[in-house]
């Protein structure tokens, strides 16, 4: 909402409202500050001061009330900003200011304020431009968080509704500001044009910090964006923009998976993608688009800019729509070359594979007991294999490029992932120590982060073994590819119902659940013996899962 | 008078073949009664229709309604009952999917994901239900549903087609509206598409533009952005949201649109659109500047909902034929909504027209009310609906719900009839309830006479508005005052204190 509807309708109350308009330059700070005609409402061009509530030589506190202000709405007490002694005021009580213009000022010390003149001030409006130091610094205005109730000592920028480059008329809202009770729209008391913006969205500011600066003209935009920048260093909020990662002449229209070539001129990008690019100074037509009809999207423009986040992932494989899949070459994400090169590095290992069959009704009916308890599958099945790695370490143990069997003090099981566009293994470290709650929940966890993309590398870096289950995508059966730097990988398979002779039973056949899982393991330190005595170690604690609780 | 048809209503079932029909009439009227089929026909299956046929029975009167074969209308079949299914979805879709908003209360996911398919369907479901249930009732009250459509011929007759005609005391026109479509823009139902297809929900696009900031494309860009779409707006307005008062409007640009990486033009009329095929091309939208009429964009999108309004479905009634004029469609009414035979001409007699069809107010809840009112004036009490404490609610996350008159009309009719407007505001921000979901973005917002301290209009924007402003449009319909409303209490912790708030601030009463 506009600031200044918090005062409508209330002129039987007395509103303290702080003067949220202090118009800065950017260079030398006067040693004596304005007191501003505030603003009291959106369509308030000049008040009247009713009466001043201190007088020359007064002490004034940061918040003090310091005069009483007639607008078109109501009367109002006007705080004061900073503290100090009132050096003079300007415009008498009766009289009116225009908004903006100073109507008294407050000197540092009580001496100063004695001695001050406001003749002798850069006082009055206009003149203020000419009396300052013709410096360096180029003209600009401040935009500074205003105080949006009296108890108000900061704010948080909720969204900028400017962006650089903007023009800002005075009255247009430009940022929106969250308090203590309640978001409001800020409107600009200058127009100009911004310049630079400060504090980001989400950010918290000071009451009365400058969190954007306005331009007198479009031209002299990049001067007060330089200047008024707080340190060189974070002067290039766009470090001119990142080359982007595309082949150089990739005009959006150039391709697309339908073969559409999109008309001339026409706007093709996404919303979003097209204010992340006008943000950043983008060309949008350097972007290449992987949207439907080569449309640039929000995730292209952050490919090109190099700031792609960790997409947001659904584990569960989501019913898309009609998304058109994609065609032709699209490049890897970092995730993707990283795993293409971990594959690689594994076809130098000699692995084997061994395969077994394991029944799975009590592993199910005990999973179906604790899932009230929040247990997972996941976490079930790296304790069944922290049981069988603890009994047959050598499963648990890595080849030491140096010619060492290199034993693991820890039993770590990862287990593979699967991202939109990769594959992570999250690590359940000392699965054979945790209960099997502390697993589910340390899974949950560590499957959020991976959604999220903020998963740390001991999280996924310090598995001993690993897991890769395929088994609620109705598979056979499947075999793993030995990860880099661990001796054993265990692929599981989805359960099946099936008869098996049964004596006693009906006709001698009974039914059974079974999955299928194979093991593969570097044979340079895992021979085949001790792959099924793993195998035999991990079949018995599923069909007798008692032990894993 | 009242109590008179009372005992009439409660003994007509069992004496019908041997008294008059009807309680409201003179005897001499009376007799001549026996020769109509009905007492009262409503033409239109609609809430309207609907709403009116019940109050038809309980006042005793012998209905018949012709459903056209659209028993339910626009609200339950292509309106505001399947689009309530689909925000329902996809708002659990948006709030599942926001971490952040889910990590600050100690919540997190594995991720969402929804079948397209099973979303459609709950709207779908919903549909079948909620007809269903309307056309169950008028069954169990008596009402006979013919499913035919009925063309007025002259007072007490109507055409149902094959030379068939039924005649009835008085006749009630309900035929509701149909999505307006502009010139230059050509729908094709798959890739351009109107509400009527649009609530199938037949795909999700990547990218889509919907025509039209009132409260249809409002929701559907809910709606879409909920399942991941992104969308650009296009207002042939100079400004956004031209339905909801200025103030409400801009928070609801900030919250429903630009917080939600929506894109928007104003002032801009999509000239052209041609339609496109899934997979194969976009549809491609050409834009013209409203007032200069020069080019100023092309678009090309998945798909394009097309929301500009609707207007009435009143081509096939007969009425031009029965030299009834109807300016752009709408059948032109009394504040009885009696039809009258041209912008402010003479009663037909015994031809009412309720709902979207008469214009004056094109929501659902407003088309049953009038069919009430209808009624009511049938049986000879004079009634007229309060259209300006009617409230209406746009259903997006969070809500926009608003009654009585925006601050620019407030204002003017202050300045007009020299009173002095009064207005307060409260925040969700400072609400404990809205807190405790996570929810305190919004305001709403009580304008008021100085003078009487009557309510002139609230709007809201928040969690929960709409259910929010029924205590508004009820205290607004029997002008209970601010001050009174400042004094009853409201339950806590719930959001009603926002409301409870804005009332106390309007006397100068503080609420925290």
């Amino acid at each position: 909402m506009r600031l200044a509807a918090l005062w409508c309708g209330a002129s039987a109350l007395v509103v303290r409202q702080q003067p949220t308009r202090r118009r800065l330059r950017i260079a030398p700070r006067m040693a004596v500050s304005e007191i501003a005609m505030p603003a009291l409402s959106s369509t308030m061009t000049s008040g009247r001061v009713v009466s001043w509530l201190v007088g020359k030589g007064d002490k004034v506190e940061a918040g003090d009330p310091v005069m009483v202000v007639e607008s078109d709405k109501a009367d109002m007490e006007v705080e004061s900003f900073e503290e100090g002694y009132v050096a003079a005021i300007v415009v008498d009580e009766g009289s009116d200011a225009d908004v903006g213009v100073a109507v008294g000022y407050l000197a540092e010390t009580a001496e100063e304020a004695a001695a001050f003149e406001p003749g002798a001030a850069p006082a009055a409006a206009a003149p203020a431009a000419a009396a300052a130091p013709a410096g360096d610094a180029p003209e600009s205005v401040s935009v500074t968080m205003p105080a949006l109730s009296s108890t108000m000592t900061s704010g948080t920028i909720v969204s900028w509704l400017k962006n650089v480059g903007d023009k800002v008329e005075a009255g247009d809202p430009v940022m929106v500001v969250e308090s203590d009770k309640a978001d409001m729209e800020v409107e600009s008391f200058d127009e100009g044009y911004v310049a630079s913006i400060l504090v980001d969205e989400g950010s918290e500011a000071d009451v009365g910090a400058v969190v954007a600066l306005l331009a007198p003209d479009e031209a002299s935009i990049a001067e007060v964006a330089a200047f008024g920048a707080p340190g060189a260093a974070a002067a290039a909020p766009a470090p001119a923009p990142a080359p982007a990662p595309a082949p150089a002449a990739a005009p959006a229209a150039s391709s697309s998976s339908s073969g559409w070539v999109a008309t001339p001129g026409a706007t093709t990008a996404t919303p979003k993608a097209r204010k992340l690019a006008k943000s950043k100074n983008l060309d949008l037509a350097t972007v290449a688009g992987t949207g439907r009809f080569g449309r640039v999207t929000e995730a292209d423009v952050e490919q090109a800019l190099g700031i792609a986040k960790p997409k947001k992932v659904e584990l569960v494989p989501a019913v898309a729509g009609e998304a058109a899949a994609p065609l032709g070459s699209v490049p890897m994400t970092g995730m993707q070359q990283a795993i293409a090169k971990n594959m690689e590095a594994t076809l130098s290992v000699p692995v084997f594979r061994v395969t077994k069959t394991v029944a799975t009704d009590a592993f199910d009916a005990l999973y179906q007991k604790l899932k009230p308890d929040g247990v997972t599958v996941s976490a079930l099945l790296a304790k069944a294999c922290a049981i069988a790695l603890v009994k047959t370490p050598l499963i648990n143990a890595a080849y030491g490029a140096s010619g060492t069997i290199d034993y693991n003090d820890h039993v770590n099981v990862a287990q593979a992932v699967a991202l939109d566009g990769g594959l992570i293994t999250p690590t359940l470290r000392d699965a054979d120590k945790l209960s099997l709650t502390d697993l589910s929940a340390a899974w949950k966890d560590l499957v959020g982060k991976a959604r999220s993309g903020s998963l740390k590398p001991e999280e996924y870096q310090t598995g001993t073994f690993t897991i890769s289950n395929l088994g609620m995508f109705d598979v056979a059966q499947f075999d793993a590819i030995l990860p880099p730097g661990q001796g054993a990988i265990l692929a599981i398979a989805s359960s099946k119902v099936v008869p098996i002779p049964m004596p006693g039973a009906a006709l001698g056949v009974g039914l059974q659940k079974q999955m299928t899982v194979t093991i593969t393991c570097d044979h340079r330190i895992i021979s085949g013996a001790d792959a099924a005595a793993f195998l035999k170690d991990f079949a018995a604690a599923v069909e007798n899962p008692q032990s894993l609780v | 008078m009242a109590r008179r048809v009372l005992a009439l209503a409660a003994t007509a079932a069992a004496l019908r073949p041997l008294l008059p029909k009807r309680s409201r009439v003179t005897t001499r009227a009376a007799l001549t009664m026996h020769d109509y089929d009905y007492d009262v026909i409503i033409v239109g299956c609609g809430v309207g229709g609907h709403g009116a046929a019940l109050h038809a029975r309980s006042q005793g009167l012998k209905t018949c309604v012709l459903s056209g074969g659209d028993v339910g209308g626009t609200c339950v079949n292509r309106g505001c009952v399947p689009s309530k299914a689909l925000l329902a979805a996809s708002g659990r879709v948006r709030e599942m999917s926001d971490d952040d908003h889910l990590a600050s209360m100690g919540i997190s996911t594995n991720g969402v994901s929804f079948d397209r398919e099973g979303v459609a369907k709950h709207a779908e479901q919903l549909v079948n239900k909620v007809r269903g249930g309307l056309e169950g009732s008028l069954g169990r009250l008596g009402v006979d549903l013919v499913p035919k459509f009925g063309v007025y011929k002259e007072p007490h007759v109507l055409d149902v087609g094959n030379g068939e005609t039924m005649t009835a005391q008085d006749i009630i026109l309900a035929p509701g509206s149909v999505p307006f479509v502009p010139p230059g823009v050509e729908v094709d139902g798959e890739t351009v598409y109107t509400s009527d297809e649009g609530l199938e929900l037949k795909h999700v696009p990547e990218y889509c533009a919907i025509i039209g900031s009132g409260i249809i494309g409002l929701e559907f860009a809910d709606v879409y952005t909920a399942l991941g779409a992104e969308c650009t707006v296009i207002e042939a307005l100079p400004k956004l949201m031209p339905a909801f008062d200025r103030e409400i409007a801009k928070t609801a640009e900030r919250l429903l649109l630009t917080n939600r990486g929506v894109d928007y033009r104003t002032n801009v009329f999509a000239s052209k659109v041609t339609p496109g095929k899934i997979g194969e091309k976009p549809v491609i939208i050409e834009m013209i500047d409203a007032t200069t009429k020069e080019h100023v964009e092309t678009l090309e999108v998945d798909a394009c909902m097309v929301a500009t309004g609707r207007v009435p479905n009143t081509k096939k009634l007969g009425l031009e034929e029965a030299g009834i004029e109807a300016p752009r469609g709408f059948v032109q009414v009394n504040d009885k909504m009696q039809v009258l035979d041209k912008p402010d001409g003479d009663v037909i007699p015994h031809l009412y027209c309720i709902g979207d069809a008469n214009g004056i107010q094109m929501l659902a809840h407003t088309a049953s009310t009038q069919g009430v009112s209808a009624i009511e004036n049938i049986c000879g009490r004079t009634h007229v609906v309060d259209h300006e404490s009617i409230p209406a609610a746009c259903f997006t996350h969070p809500e926009v719900a608003q009654v009585g008159l925006d601050e620019d009309a407030a204002a003017e009719r202050a300045e007009k009839e020299g009173f002095e407007l009064g207005k307060a505001v409260s925040h969700f921000r400072a609400n404990s309830k809205a807190l405790a979901e996570g929810e305190g973005d919004g305001i709403a917002k009580v304008l008021f006479r100085r003078d009487t301290e009557q309510i002139l209009g609230v709007h809201i924007i928040g969690l929960h508005a709409a259910d929010l402003i029924q205590e508004c449009a009820n205290a607004k319909a029997a002008g209970t005052t601010v001050r009174d409303l400042a004094f009853t209490t409201h339950t806590h912790p719930t959001l009603s204190e926002v409301i409870d708030g804005a009332f106390k601030e309007c006397v100068g009463m503080h609420s925290h």
